[in-house]
């Protein structure tokens, strides 16, 4: 295939105010490239990203009627999308612009050796000259998004999710594995720091659903399948039916639990109490219906003779497709459950955990009691399954000091003759949180603190629980506490039975929770475009940090799919269909599942989606007969950079001459670097003109932070345009002056 | 091995300013005291805390050696009034051992 080469291409070397021209000599480099093929013009310019040299470029690119261009810079991580912004501003099309690391691969990585870093930084330019050369204009892949998302999980994160979307305008499928809302929040009972119930949240959330008719909810619905991609998912879903067809009320529903003779541990109550196969997870559960329980149910048909029952055993559980553009998932995460002997959990019998404990103290009444005990000193033992230094959950998991501590505030409050004591590695109870620390000492608390390396041992000794431990506050002498109930404060791990990451391929963490794009930058945005993560499922979280990440996601979900188009990077993977005789090992290697088969003039073939290739490469090698080839890095492309790498560097040295020009253009140069300024270096000028400052004392003048200040001084500096005095001020700092 | 004893605490005292529960572990009251108690500052309030009252009798010549100087009481992070808490154990001592 022969190729229209670019006969005018524009090469921007930039010196970064001396991040790249202190190590490499550009004005060496920009006379080693000028006469490559094609090259119609070199520039080296102080800071080409600054605006003023942006518009220079622009206005030299339309002058000279350059068809591409090329900007030797940082890396393009920083700036790839500022010059693909120029090339447009310019008139070219974005793709025939090629960027060229310099700063982070060459003149920072090779500081100590500058004769190579610019021999290196030459190599680089010719080579991202050659790649332009052969660059074709390229169209960004526009394709069409349903305003419709799925969110998988109706804890309070995917609630709240649902309500924000349903707001803004877009269809609704909210899909819960159980048979009633609100998740994990439901069990905690009073919640820090308002007292708050979770089931009056869950409430609160439900009804605000309930109000909006464009939000759907499925319960007992399992997520079976997923094809398609952005814009157009189809999601096959799975709906276990409840098997009551019509409305039963409270009176109904208490008759129903009566006659039912199945029984079984309440997974709602951690398997404090039973409950029965015609069950709600607790009174004022939502959806209002109860449920059958199929796995448990024996059809005796005791339930059928209840009058109004309105049940129907026969009901067949029915698959139906959702087509959606975005998925937003909140699925949560289990609390961590210890393993048999750790800290007496199941061997000891008055060993329970936190969550356990919270339902204990929610459903109590009149009177604390567990294994009909009552109870008096509650020991809490802290980090169960979080910071583990042996064991995988290395995490802290941010909400348990404080769920501890509130449930402590909690049993003093409705119990006054409780006893509490905190047996913990360190107490966080970070921001706000510290309140309850506070409050709790004041009751009377008392906290004693053990290291890793020498956790407290237990042990039964008639109803008592004695517990062992190395006080750290007492100089690790030994103490022992006694205890009716032992509360081991467990923390979060991610989902035991997760079906859904398997399904949708979502990226798992090396700390087995979902994976976001980056930890800080894109927190709620996974690899694949148009699936979100939010709340507990990515990172332990509280209810408050749940709420945060799952706005941020229902945010960036409404942007994707609102306006009905996605536009996607052009640059992606292409198959030649004469070549590929389809072995599917592309297929098998892709992360993305970018790949069909397809069938072509009565032979199968690959067949690439546009909308999930990434562009990445990886299928590239991997094709036996090369039908696969990246745009923008096809075998040709590589091959003429590598041999514009590889090419011999000689310099055309004349240093008297260079020498003599400087002198001689010198009032120019700085009357031209004067102009290619960034606005804070002329301020910084302007700021000097009075009398000599301190670097703080300019920045407080020209209001800039005082690092930028720092960073374009000592730029100026080694431009001539500032000198320093010599003299410090009051405050021990340098002064600095105009350089006449 | 010493045994928590909860309880402890109020048959010590039930005067409100008493509140050595509020000390938080950070130590600056050792650091200040400007005669190096032999058990610090610090440890005589954890003492009355945990209730270990053979220990607060082990110690009982620390607990006479304050100066009551209040330099700690003046830099304590959480306010606990350290010098009135030692004349409070002062006065258990002296009930309890010299019978006064």
């Amino acid at each position: 295939m022969k190729k229209d080469l670019k006969q005018k291409i524009g090469v921007y070397i930039c010196e970064c105010g001396g991040n790249i021209s202190d190590y490499v000599d550009v004005e060496k480099v920009a006379k080693a490239v000028e006469n490559e093929p094609g090259v119609y013009l070199v520039q080296t310019t102080m800071f080409t990203c600054s605006d003023s040299a942006q518009i220079e470029i622009i206005e030299g690119i339309k002058e000279n009627n350059l068809d591409s261009m090329v900007v030797a810079s940082c890396s393009p991580k920083l700036h790839l999308l500022t010059f693909r912004d120029v090339a447009k501003r310019a008139g070219l099309n974005q793709y025939n612009y090629v960027h060229a690391n310099i700063r982070e691969q060459c003149s920072w990585a090779h500081s100590d050796r500058t004769e190579e870093a610019t021999d290196k930084a030459v190599r680089l330019v010719r080579a991202a000259i050659a790649k332009v050369r052969l660059s074709e204009s390229l169209e960004t892949i526009e394709i069409e998004a349903k305003n419709v998302a799925a969110i998988v999980g109706a804890g309070v994160s995917g609630l709240r999710s649902a309500i924000d979307l349903a707001d803004q305008g877009t269809q609704v499928y909210l899909i819960e594995r159980d048979h009633f809302v609100g998740g994990r929040t439901a069990q905690w009972g009073k919640l820090f720091p308002t007292n708050e119930d979770g089931k009056e949240l869950v409430e609160r959330l439900y009804k605000q659903i309930k109000e909006r008719e464009n939000i759907t909810v499925f319960t007992g619905a399992d997520i079976q399948s997923l094809d398609g991609s952005v814009g157009d998912f189809k999601l096959g879903v799975k709906i276990s039916p409840r098997h009551i067809t019509g409305a039963c009320d409270e009176e109904t529903s208490d008759q129903l639990y009566k006659v039912c003779p199945q029984e079984t541990d309440d997974e709602f109550n951690f398997g404090l109490t039973k409950r029965k196969a015609i069950y709600k997870n607790y009174k004022n559960a939502y959806p209002e219906n109860p449920v059958v329980d199929m796995d448990l149910c024996d059809k005796c048909g005791e339930c059928l003779k209840v009058t109004n029952s309105n049940i129907n055993l026969e009901q067949e559980a029915e698959n139906i497709t959702l087509n959606v553009g975005a998925i937003l998932l909140n699925t949560g995460f289990d609390p961590y459950e210890p393993k048999d002997g750790e800290f007496g959990y199941k061997t000891i019998d008055n060993v329970i955990t936190l969550p356990q404990f919270r339902r204990l103290l929610d459903m109590s009444n009149g009177s604390l009691e567990y294994n009909g005990k009552s109870i008096r000193d509650i020991a809490y033992i802290y980090c169960v399954g979080s910071r583990q230094p042996d064991g995988e959950n290395k995490h802290c998991s941010r909400y348990c000091c404080t769920s501890a501590i509130q449930s402590a505030l909690n049993v003093k409050s409705k119990y006054s003759d409780v006893r509490n004591f905190h047996i913990n590695r360190g107490i966080r109870t970070y921001g706000k949180q510290e309140t309850c620390y506070v409050d709790s000492t004041k009751q009377g608390d008392v906290y004693l603190q053990f290291f890793e390396k020498s956790f407290p041992t237990l042990e039964k000794i008639g109803d008592k629980t004695i517990i062992t431990l190395n006080d750290a506050l007492t100089d690790n002498e030994t103490m022992e506490v006694s205890a009716d109930l032992v509360v081991l404060v467990t923390g979060m791990v991610p989902r035991k039975e997760d079906t859904v990451a398997g399904i949708l391929k979502v990226p798992i963490g090396s700390d087995k929770f979902y994976n976001e794009i980056h930890t800080k930058l894109r927190p709620v945005e996974t690899v694949i475009d148009g699936i979100f993560i939010a709340g507990a499922c990515q990172s332990p979280k509280n209810i408050r940090a749940t709420m945060a990440s799952t706005l941020s996601a229902t945010a960036k979900a409404n942007s994707l799919i609102s306006t009905g188009k996605i536009e996607l990077e052009p640059i992606i993977a292409t198959i030649d269909t004469n070549l590929c005789e389809w072995c599917g090992k592309c297929d098998e290697l892709c992360s993305y599942n970018a790949f069909e088969k397809v069938e072509i003039d009565g032979k199968m073939v690959a067949q690439v989606n546009k909308a999930i290739c990434k562009g990445c490469g990886a299928c590239a090698p991997i094709c036996e007969v090369n039908a696969i080839n990246i745009i923008g890095s096809s075998d040709e492309e590589v091959e003429v950079m590598i041999d514009a790498f590889v090419k011999d560097v000689q310099f055309i040295e004349d240093h008297k001459a260079k020498e003599a020009e400087k002198t001689v253009g010198k009032t120019d140069d700085t009357e031209k670097l004067k102009k290619a300024l960034p606005e804070i270096g002329k301020k910084i000028l302007q700021s000097l003109e009075s009398e000599a400052k301190s670097v703080p004392e300019i920045a407080a003048d020209i209001q800039h932070p005082a690092d930028d200040v720092l960073y374009y001084l000592m730029s100026l500096r080694k431009y001539g345009f500032v000198k320093e005095t010599g003299e410090i001020n009051d405050d021990e700092y340098y002064l600095y002056e105009l350089k006449q | 091995m010493s045994k928590l004893n909860p309880d402890f605490i109020l048959e010590f005292s039930t005067d409100e300013e008493f509140n050595p529960n509020a000390c938080i572990n950070c130590g600056t009251c050792s650091g200040l005291c400007p005669i190096g108690l032999d058990a610090l500052p610090r440890k005589l309030s954890r003492y009355i805390v945990l209730g270990l009252e053979d220990k607060i009798l082990e110690e009982k010549e620390s607990y006479f050696q304050c100066l009551l100087c209040k330099l700690c009481v003046e830099n304590c992070p959480t306010q606990v009034n350290i010098s009135s808490n030692v004349r409070t154990a002062r006065n258990y001592i002296n009930r309890k051992i010299y019978k006064i």
